[in-house]
């Protein structure tokens, strides 16, 4: 099964700035919400949401930028 | 039957199904936070726009499909009747506490929460939270149900979305601003061709900012229930809190900052966000609305600082900068999250004069067309200052002169200029009317003597300009039934930038129904 069949993935990369590491980060972010809602304040939990928006940020630069 | 109201009718039928439909997703709030109580309130409030939408659609689903016109009384009409039907919520969740649900362990009644047993408190803070404005009827949010503080930052994230799409996708046209957006020669036409894709767009780059912001929010030292609804609202530009005193209950410099960015990402035209998530970094500086955000937040923050500074408000340059700051990008984003309260420092209300006035400004500019952000918007601002200067400057050109107005990089022939000019400048004067009318309504029904014209005028800006900061009349006892049912409208045309409902008014009263 390819992640496009995976329902509601498909219109998640349909939609968008059609960019991979960007649909990856909106697919991948309500399950980091989750995972710090359950696992509450931790160095994990804010080291994976750190990575999460350091991703996301440096990302944006990288991609204007290049 | 008239085939526009056929049109309308269909159309209006289907947002209210996704009303229902938002609030059935909304179950799922009270079985997390164990407020089981509230189930049948929320179950009950969600079939009854299920079922008129349903029952409007099916009457009509062989209508033809809208035009501009159709676009303009959906939007209006669809706004009111959203409004009208996410009261219920409040409604029927506040009534049920009061009577007790049997079988179902229900909390003792609240004052905040009694006050939506009033059917005009609940449309009240329902209009607010759809159209973004952030008024409220509570006295402490923090005592809601969860439910309810869900139901709320809810209303204003859908809202926020809303409205981006409306300015965007449907009601564009020149002189709207949001034309302005795609003709650009520095870019490439529109989001996408259709509108669902453009829909579909707007929502992605819409949830993926908000994942960014609660994690923002939460890294800063939010906790997360709070962190989502305020990234939430704070997108949205709604301002719809969970704590009694805003953003300044945290009293923390680090969320106060994160919010900055969050608040401005909401001001900015989506089809820049989508160019710039694209790689096009340009239009930072290359797009006249973002420019100015910058810009002129930037300016009115720093005029602030320093009426709030040498004024005595702040014993500090720091702390003028930080509670400046953020309440100029919060009335000028229209956001309305306030950390000036004399809980912590120096209530915004006793702030200098000067000072609030230049807050009230940036209430009345706003952000940019295709936003989330309410006011006049800037590129009407910027149409309407180059206007000026490009007529007065006509008198020292020959007659035979050709010459164009040139606005976010397009050229503008006479024609396009004037018609430009004149949409921008109608826009304003029926906001400055609808603000001094309204301003009269509210000193007629307003105790004698107990709020200054100043404190009027700031609060019928700030309903009118979707913004929610509030002089203090606003509430579910001091603000008199008359200013509240006044209040909606300035919301509701606020939301809509006032022609589209001046187009279903006159539709509706002038031809005594709808144009075939």
């Amino acid at each position: 099964m390819r992640p496009r069949e995976i329902p509601g993935v498909a219109s998640v990369i349909e939609a968008g700035a059609e960019d991979r590491v960007f649909d990856a980060l909106l697919l991948l972010g309500p399950l980091v919400i989750v995972l710090v809602a359950l696992l509450h304040r931790s160095i994990l939990t804010e080291i994976v949401a750190g990575g999460y928006i350091a991703v996301f940020v440096l990302y944006t630069l990288y991609q204007g930028l290049s | 039957m008239s085939g526009a109201v056929a049109t309308v009718g269909r159309d209006v039928g289907r947002i209210l199904e996704a009303l229902g439909g938002l609030m059935l997703v909304s179950l799922v709030v009270p079985v997390v936070w164990g407020e089981y109580y509230a189930l049948p309130a929320l179950l009950a409030s969600a079939v009854v726009p299920l079922g008129v939408g349903r029952l409007l659609y099916l009457r009509f689903k062989s209508a033809d499909a809208p035009g501009r016109l159709h676009g303009m009384i959906v939007a209006a009409t669809g706004w009111f009747s959203v409004g009208l039907f996410g009261a219920l919520p409040f409604l029927l969740i506040a009534w049920s506490t009061q009577m007790g649900v049997p079988g179902l362990a229900t909390p003792s009644q609240t004052a905040t929460l009694a006050a939506f047993t009033d059917p005009l408190n609940a449309v009240f803070e329902s209009m607010s939270g759809f159209t973004g404005t952030g008024l409220t009827m509570t006295d402490n949010e923090e005592v809601l149900p969860r439910t309810l503080q869900w139901w709320r930052t809810f209303s204003e994230w859908i809202g926020g979305v809303g409205v981006i799409v409306l300015t965007t996708a449907i009601l564009s046209r020149p002189g709207s601003g949001s034309l302005t957006l795609y003709e650009s020669e520095a870019r490439s036409e529109k989001i996408h061709p259709s509108i669902v894709s453009t829909v579909r767009t707007i929502w992605w780059i819409f949830i993926l900012f908000t994942v960014v912001s609660i994690l923002a929010l939460w890294l800063a030292g939010m906790p997360i229930w709070g962190a989502i609804n305020h990234a939430m609202t704070g997108l949205a530009t709604g301002g719809f809190s969970i704590t009694d005193n805003s953003i300044a209950t945290y009293d923390s410099v680090t969320i106060d900052f994160v919010l900055l960015p969050v608040m401005l990402l909401g001001s900015i035209a989506f089809p820049v966000h989508y160019l710039i998530l694209q790689g096009d970094l340009r239009n930072f500086y290359t797009d006249l609305q973002t420019r100015w955000v910058f810009g002129y937040m930037g300016a009115g923050a720093a005029l602030l600082w320093g009426f709030l500074y040498f004024g005595g408000a702040y014993e500090t340059p720091f702390g003028a900068l930080r509670y400046g700051l953020f309440q100029f990008v919060s009335a000028a984003t229209c956001t309305g999250f306030q950390t000036a309260v004399d809980a912590t420092n120096v209530a915004l209300g006793r702030w200098p004069a000067a000072a609030q006035l230049t807050v009230a400004f940036g209430m009345f500019v706003g952000g940019a067309a295709g936003s989330t952000a309410g006011g006049i918007k800037l590129i009407r601002g910027a149409t309407l200052a180059k206007g000026i200067r490009h007529q007065i400057s006509n008198v020292f050109y020959p007659e035979t002169a050709v010459r164009r107005l040139e606005i976010n990089g397009r050229r503008l022939n006479e024609g396009e200029a004037s018609r430009e000019f004149m949409e921008a400048a109608i826009i304003v004067v029926l906001w400055i009317s609808f603000l001094v009318v309204g301003t009269f309504v509210l000193l007629l029904v307003l105790p004698a003597g107990e709020f200054s014209l100043a404190n009027v005028v700031f609060e019928v800006a700030s309903a009118q300009g979707n913004v929610g900061l509030s002089s203090g009349i606003t509430g579910p006892t001091s603000l008199p039934q008359v200013g509240k049912v006044a209040f909606l409208f300035h919301m509701w045309i606020g939301r809509l930038e006032i022609i589209p409902v001046l187009v279903t008014l006159r539709t509706v009263f002038k031809r005594g129904g709808l144009y075939a």
